[in-house]
């Protein structure tokens, strides 16, 4: 009777590949910012940041968000993933399509590699989409979560397809607009949309859950959606028939009207919990929230003074801060339950065992946020006095961040149970 | 879970709520009895014993560690009885069926 209500874990093999590949991935943009941190100084459309971007976006926030998802999905939709397999091949994709753009754009390849690497993304994307899409259709509950899920694959799938289009703009040049204009939609499609929407959805549902929050007022998440989307489509259709120009602000002030919704509905959580102590996971994650702010002050920035830095100290905050803040601390309350789940299921109730927060090095944790909280506010400050010298230790400063990351999480995955079932 | 202790099984009872003590919510830290999350034992039937229980949210992706937790819990407590768990979603599990001991654990004030 019981098995016909319970949620089985997700398959250790369809979520794991994701965590360690992420992990490297991180590692693998350290190194890269750190042998290119002078091109910093100069215009952000140059192959190597290209490249740093793509490996920041592709290869790290958005593998570690599918592996997330397709382990958190079933938690929003109360329903099991339609397939796991689905899942591997999706990661499959994305781990090629992601090796090959950055290979590409660090050599400045716009050819067919290129092309194919886009292509394979797009294909990534579309086998996250349907499985997320059939999941949900199958949940007997809809609840306001899934809105944002499907809305944010959707914003995904957009996105590749539309960096793909301009994978092969660039060599056999078609679109009748401006590449660097079409750039920035391509940037904001994948930022508001896809990373802005898949975290307002799941942080909806985690952030009380994990704080024991009650909130009353639901339908603030269904306003924060719909504005979200109005402002974000208008944005689009005004950048691509006009321009990006000072009439968007109105659009971009409708999208901030959507995630104040949001933020007002977590703040409700945060205020009403039962849960007083916040670990510092979970502290680290509610702070990264706050980092768009810094990036939108950027933002604004950039259309008060020429200077390109803006623009890299933009892009600084909301992946570097934002996205990076996120991942590094909600990898630790994602992970080590997949793992402990795998080692110590079977023997739970039967033996001392421990928790799931003991499989990583705890004070590791405290060193990374610092580590994090440093490496950031040292390469803002870099990028604004513009010295190469201080660029280059900031990045170095990333190197360490994203090697104490990576042995923390292979602490926990290669954690081996002492226990005999 | 209530115990009353004039009850026939009220000493089953209580020796199955030692045992499921043993049972730690992975992520919460705290066991399930002082999580409020076991509404009833049913020790009448001699052989077969029914635990009635919920999680603290639909689709938990612990749900299944912790079934089988209460399962190997009681098997140990009761080696000659065979355990039945139903996960029940009424009454849904809220705040104020956490015990004092639980809240104490969890940091609530």
């Amino acid at each position: 009777m019981a098995d016909l209500f319970i949620h089985r874990a997700p398959k250790t093999s369809a979520v794991l590949p994701f965590y360690v590949t992420a992990a490297l991935f991180f590692f693998g943009w350290s190194i890269l910012l750190f042998l290119s941190a002078s091109e910093l100084t100069g215009h952000h459309f140059n192959p190597h940041i290209l490249a740093i971007v793509h490996a920041v976006v592709l290869g790290w926030g958005t593998m570690i968000i599918f592996g997330a998802a397709y382990q958190l999905i079933p938690v929003l939709c109360e329903q099991d993933l339609f397939s796991y397999r689905l899942a591997f091949v999706s990661f499959l994709f994305l781990t090629a399509g992601s090796l090959i753009i950055v290979w590409c754009f660090w050599n400045f390849w716009t050819g067919n590699l290129l092309i194919t690497g886009g292509s394979l993304v797009v294909i990534a994307g579309c086998c996250y989409l349907y499985n997320v899409c059939v999941t949900i259709i199958r949940s007997a509950n809809s609840t306001r979560y899934q809105y944002f899920i499907i809305s944010s694959a959707i914003w995904f799938v957009l996105t590749a397809t539309a960096g793909l289009l301009l994978a092969i703009n660039l060599t056999y040049n078609f679109i009748p607009r401006n590449h660097m204009d079409m750039l920035k939609l391509h940037a904001h499609a994948g930022i508001l949309g896809w990373f802005m929407q898949l975290i307002c959805g799941v942080g909806a549902k985690l952030i009380p859950m994990f704080v024991l929050g009650k909130v009353k007022n639901d339908r603030l998440l269904h306003f924060s959606l719909a504005f979200q989307n109005l402002g974000l489509v208008l944005f689009m259709v005004h950048g691509y028939f006009r321009q990006i120009d000072a009439g968007t602000w109105g659009y971009v002030l409708l999208v901030l009207i959507g995630i104040g919704l949001w933020f007002v509905y977590i703040g409700q959580a945060i205020r009403t919990r039962i849960r007083k102590k916040i670990d510092l996971l979970m502290k680290q994650a509610i702070y990264s929230l706050y980092i768009p702010v810094f990036a939108l002050i950027s933002l604004g920035l950039t259309y008060l003074l020429s200077d390109t830095k803006w623009v890299t100290l933009y892009g600084t905050f909301v992946f570097l801060g934002w996205i990076t803040g996120l991942v590094i601390g909600k990898t630790f309350k994602t992970l080590p339950f997949i793992v402990w789940n795998n080692r110590y299921k079977d023997v739970h109730g039967d033996a001392r065992i421990p928790l799931p927060k003991n499989l990583y090095k705890e004070h590791l944790i405290r060193l990374q946020t610092y580590f994090f909280v440093f490496a950031l506010l040292l390469l803002c400050i870099a990028i604004v006095v513009n010295r190469e010298g201080l660029l280059q230790f900031a990045s170095a400063i990333w190197v360490i961040l994203a090697a104490l990351y990576c042995y923390n999480v292979g602490t926990v995955v290669f954690h081996q149970s002492k226990v005999k079932p | 879970m209530k115990i009353e202790l004039n009850k026939a099984y009220a000493k089953e009872q209580m020796k199955a709520q030692l045992a499921l003590m043993q049972v730690i919510d992975p992520e919460l830290g705290v066991n399930i009895i002082d999580l409020g999350l076991v509404y009833n034992v049913d020790c009448s039937r001699s052989t077969i014993f029914v635990v009635t229980m919920t999680f603290s949210t639909p689709h938990c992706p612990l749900g299944d560690a912790i079934q089988r937790g209460v399962h190997h819990a009681m098997s140990h407590a009761f080696p000659d009885c065979l355990i039945q768990i139903d996960i029940v979603w009424e009454p849904e599990w809220n705040f104020d069926m956490i015990t004092e001991a639980g809240k104490e654990a969890l940091g609530i004030h």
